[in-house]
């Protein structure tokens, strides 16, 4: 009986029926698709890190080195070290390597070390999570490079550094948990160690040390961690621990799975309301039957059921469909997790989990009908027999009289005064135009965001036309001075300022002492905009970033005091304000150039620059490229690129769903809720007509009506995703070392493109859907 | 005088399902002069309102002709027949039939307003008046949930004669009123009529029907027989003989 019901209802209303469940459908497949990419990140970490055997701690080092004394700290702390093995790198420039019909990995921020395969921990693995076994000339290049500069396994790479020529044919990717992502600034090639053993005597790279421990179970890393720095043990790098590995290999899959669980929460918002609209709509039209049905004495419960059932039915069968469709879906999302992660992902996991998308949705969709449906408790029977139920409250004061009107002609009037009179019925148009510009317009601006030279503030740098980075080499400090007389002569810059980063202890909120890293320099040449307080102007003043200072860091607000040690000696400085940073794991400082360099552990020089007026960019980064071998030229804008590599180029194509996505929820639902609103209408529309109004007359009132919500929607949405949208990035981003974003926004695009777009698709909807009016004799309409 | 309306073989068919037809109007043949007020009467489906609407141009006819004023309305073109019924008709309906959102004088006034290049003033004094007339004016500003059926029923009548039409139909327009404001409607029309304005309705009822001066009985979709009077004069108080003698027509041809 009830499934005749069903039956009937859904070959009364197909269009409607279809549409609500295209939607929960769809919003299944992206919940289900979402989940089941989270489910296969856990899996398929734990199976990498499995097979990886990260390190717990990592200390970079370059310069003199001694392993019998890592040895003796190694057995002193044997009750938490397990392992220790220290990886000897050699750090070739990027410009040395080539490729392809002459070209080089020059210009990349990354430094590039060729390494052979550890023996006891940190193993670099194939894309099978296989230990690399790579044989003699061959070599294993990282994931990140294979992708960036198109390379395929068979293809060579040459190594021309000094006196050492080599060729290699790439055997396999190298895919290297602690040095995947993007974010990490470093990336491992693994060769054979004939070749590597060749390499060393040949001198061709600067070598650097990792030395990296892996501890029991129960090992405390903070304690080693300043063991070591208290025992004075060989660290002017960075230490890094392996949990920030980690987060960083996750992030950006984590990143795309919540952004999907967003447009999934919305599209079952969207379904909902789609509901509720065919509630009112069939409900009004059945109001009489229900009348009837609740005189001749049956139940509420009865009554709701027959509404009900027709949802159940349609959330079972799209729970189905979606369930079953999202296992191809999440094929397209987890391209990236599939080659930097682990290309085995099927784990049973997913199975069970994604089944909380389907389940979740019904009981959503069942308790949102149950609650629109405590209408009909209201309506009595003969209230329903009157039909008076929708039509209530009419009695308030009379608003848009047709004489106020002075600037519109009549018909365009009267669907403008309809949507304020009726603005319960057009507010979900309303919502739906407000979500649709959102979800264009965000994922807009965080791309342009990235893309543009103002993210430099995000990165803990000021706004510059151009940075040499100089690492560790053993002509560091002769280059830097080189470099600086060099700069001071030449007329085609504008302006420059130098930044050295040493490594510093500092006393932690514990009174420990852990390492920081501080940059002195001028910071008023390229000034940085402070989230709170002001760059280090005189002695005795340090800045912090936003992760440095928070509570997880060092605890501190501006006009606190921090007390750091370098060389043996020890400084107060007092902060004097907080800038965001995303790099080096969001915990950096900068401090006046009158505390000094401490000489022993320098990490890095920086030289940011601007250019005179008309002296081209490419040409003088070129020039200080070819003079600087060690150096890493860029551009800020190249730089932000690369860092941020992967995530900009998931962000496009999120721009590229989002716009899909809109255009066609928009065109759906309104659409469907002309449909609803046109046969809501019909009878209204029948008098007009009789009293002389043409079809074309009734629909421009529609169009009025229906674009002013567009156009209101366009333009709260767009603020929407300025304001609202920021606060929910910086929350978002606050855990990565930038709390405050200000999102870049783009004119043409946010007030011109965007809405030209929703405006063109939803207008040739509204122009279609209003075509039919009453085809009948009015007389039908009118009698009835 | 000359014809407002001509109809000659006027059919109406409906079709109900695959093989199913229902033949309403069957070769009907009728002329209405300028300034008549004629009245339609017959029982429950023997096309009385059909004939309304179709006479109009709200439905179409599926055979004959019907012209209006000399034109044939059957080849006009929907845009064409909504100017008709905008500049030359007006319409009253048992249900009223008024726009929800619309306050009653916006109700009577916004068949002038959709006009191009109307004086929204003028327009505004017209609908006054016409309210004055009817004796509403004082709920001119009320939202039609705020009026009674009588009165409600006169905004109706005020808004068929905003645009000063050369006839106005009505479909059973006292239909759902009690008697004293069918009594009040009827004095309305036929003080409309005497200023020149045709009038054409349906009725039940034979009191409506006295105040006509053309009474047409319908049976089946045919029109079946007619009844000439004089014109209706209030003065002449014969009411009563008027109703008494339509009713006696009307068992002769077998109501």
């Amino acid at each position: 009986m009830f499934l005749k019901i069903v039956k009937n209802d859904f070959l009364r209303n197909k269009i409607v029926t279809m549409t609500v469940f295209v939607f929960i459908t769809m919003a299944v497949i992206l919940a289900a698709s979402a989940i089941n990419n989270i489910a296969n990140l856990f899996q398929a970490m734990s199976d990498l890190q499995e097979n990886a055997v990260p390190a717990d701690i990592t200390v970079m080092h370059a310069g003199e080195y001694d392993q019998a004394e890592i040895d003796q700290f190694t057995k002193r702390y044997r009750d938490h070290i397990a392992v220790q093995e220290t990886m000897v790198l050699q750090n070739i420039d990027g410009s040395d390597i080539h490729f392809g019909q002459n070209q080089t990995m020059a210009g990349t921020i990354q430094d590039i070390s060729f390494v052979v395969q550890n023996k006891k921990f940190d193993f670099i693995l194939d894309l099978n999570n296989e230990k690399l076994d790579v044989k003699e000339g061959f070599v294993a290049v990282p994931i990140y490079f294979m992708e960036q500069h198109d390379l395929k396994i068979g293809d060579t790479i040459t190594v021309k550094s000094g006196g050492y020529e080599k060729e290699f044919i790439i055997s396999e990717y190298a895919r290297d948990f602690e040095m995947n992502s993007s974010l990490t600034s470093s990336k491992r090639f693994v060769i054979n160690q004939n070749d590597y053993d060749e390499m060393i005597e040949l001198q061709a790279g600067e070598l650097e040390y990792l030395i990296e421990f892996k501890l029991y179970e129960n090992g405390d890393s903070a304690t080693v961690q300043t063991a070591y720095i208290e025992a004075g043990l060989p660290a002017n790098g960075p230490i890094l621990e392996g949990k920030i590995f980690t987060m960083f290999n996750a992030m950006s899959d984590m990143a795309v799975a919540i952004i999907i669980i967003f447009i999934s929460i919305l599209l079952i918002v969207i379904a909902s309301l789609c509901i509720r609209l065919t509630f009112l709509a069939t409900i009004e039209e059945d109001i009489r039957e229900i009348g009837v049905m609740k005189a001749i004495g049956i139940s509420k419960k009865d009554i709701k059921k027959v509404y009900l059932n027709k949802y159940r039915v349609i959330s079972v069968a799209a729970g189905i469909v979606g369930y079953l469709m999202s296992f191809a879906v999440v094929n397209l999302l987890n391209g990236n997790m599939r080659l930097y992660i682990s290309s085995d992902l099927s784990g049973s996991l997913k199975y069970v989990l994604s089944l909380i998308a389907p389940l979740l949705v019904y009981f959503m969709i069942v308790m949102y009908c149950q609650h629109v449906l405590k209408r009909i408790d209201k309506i009595s029977a003969v209230e329903a027999l009157r039909s008076a139920i929708t039509e209530r409250g009419k009695s308030r004061k009379y608003s848009f009289p047709l004489l106020k009107n002075k600037f519109f002609n009549t018909n365009i009037y009267m669907g403008l005064r309809d949507v304020f009179k009726r603005f319960n019925l057009y507010r979900l148009l309303f919502f739906i135009f407000v979500v649709c510009t959102f979800i264009v317009i965000l994922p807009l601006n965080i791309y342009n965001t990235m893309n543009s030279p103002e993210f430099s503030t995000y990165m803990g740098i000021g706004k510059s036309d151009m940075r040499i980075d100089l690492r560790r080499t053993d002509t560091i400090r002769e280059d830097f001075k080189k470099l600086q007389e060099e700069l001071k002569n030449d007329s085609d810059i504008e302006k420059y300022a130098t930044y050295i980063t040493s490594s510093y202890q500092v006393k932690n909120a514990e009174g420990s002492w852990d390492y920081i890293n501080i940059e002195t320099g001028d910071f008023s040449v390229f000034p940085l905009n402070y989230l709170e307080g002001r760059a280090p102007k005189g002695t005795g003043e340090i800045s912090l970033s936003y992760a440095n200072a928070s509570k997880d860091g060092l605890n501190k607000k501006v006009g606190d005091e921090v007390t750091v040690r370098g060389g043996g000696e020890e400084q107060t400085l007092s902060v004097t304000g907080i800038y965001q940073d995303i790099t080096n794991g969001g915990k950096t400082a900068k401090a006046h150039r009158s505390l000094g360099v401490n000489e022993e552990a320098v990490l890095w020089y920086i030289v940011s620059m601007d250019l005179a007026q008309g002296v081209d960019t490419r040409v003088k980064m070129d020039y200080y490229q070819d003079a600087y071998d060690s150096a890493q030229v860029n551009d800020i804008k190249e730089y932000t690129g690369q860092t941020l590599g992967n995530i900009i180029d998931q962000m496009s194509q999120i721009v590229i769903g989002g716009i899909a996505i809109a255009v066609i929820i928009a065109v759906l639902i309104t659409a469907l809720f002309l449909r609803m609103l046109l046969s809501k209408d019909m009878s209204q529309i029948a008098i007009m007509r009789s009293v002389g109004l043409t079809s074309k007359n009734i629909k421009h009132q529609y169009m009025a009506g229906t674009m002013m919500v567009l156009i209101l929607g366009i333009i709260v949405g767009v603020l929407a995703s300025n304001y609202l949208g920021e606060f929910l990035v910086s929350m978002a981003m606050s855990s990565m070392g930038a709390a405050k974003i200000e999102l870049v926004n783009v004119a043409w695009q946010t007030w011109l493109l965007c809405p030209l777009a929703l405006i063109v698709a939803v207008g040739f909807t509204i122009s279609m859907c209003c075509k039919v009016t009453v085809e009948d004799d009015l007389s039908v309409v009118l009698r009835s | 005088m000359s014809n407002i309306v001509e109809a000659r073989g006027m059919n109406k068919r409906v079709e109900l399902g695959k093989e199913n037809e229902l033949h309403i109007l069957k070769d009907v043949n009728l002329d209405i002069e300028e300034g008549e007020f004629v009245s339609v009467m017959g029982p429950s489906g023997s096309g009385k309102s059909t004939l309304l609407y179709n006479i109009s141009g709200m439905d179409r006819i599926t055979s004959g002709s019907v012209k209006f004023k000399g034109s044939e309305i059957g080849t006009l073109v929907e845009e064409e027949l909504a100017k008709l019924r905008l500049n030359h008709m007006g319409f009253i309906f048992q249900d009223i039939n008024l726009l929800k959102n619309l306050s009653l004088i916006d109700n009577v006034m916004f068949p002038a307003l959709v006009s191009k290049d109307v004086d929204k003033n003028a327009v505004y004094q017209k609908a006054k008046k016409l309210l004055e007339m009817t004796g509403i004016d004082k709920l001119a500003d009320h939202n039609i949930t705020q009026g009674s059926g009588g009165q409600l029923q006169r905004v109706g009548i005020c808004r068929a004669l905003i645009n000063s039409p050369d006839i106005i139909f009505g479909d059973e327009p006292t239909g759902a009123l009690d008697s004293k404001s069918t009594a009040e409607i009827m004095s309305i029309l036929a003080e409309i009529n005497k200023k020149g304005t045709t009038v054409m309705l349906v009725t039940h009822d034979v009191k409506v029907a006295a105040k006509t001066e053309r009474v047409l009985y319908m049976v089946d979709g045919n029109l079946v027989a007619q009844k000439k009077m004089r014109k209706y004069d209030a003065q002449r108080n014969d009411s009563k003989e008027r109703e008494e003698s339509i009713m006696k027509w009307l068992v002769e041809n077998g109501f």
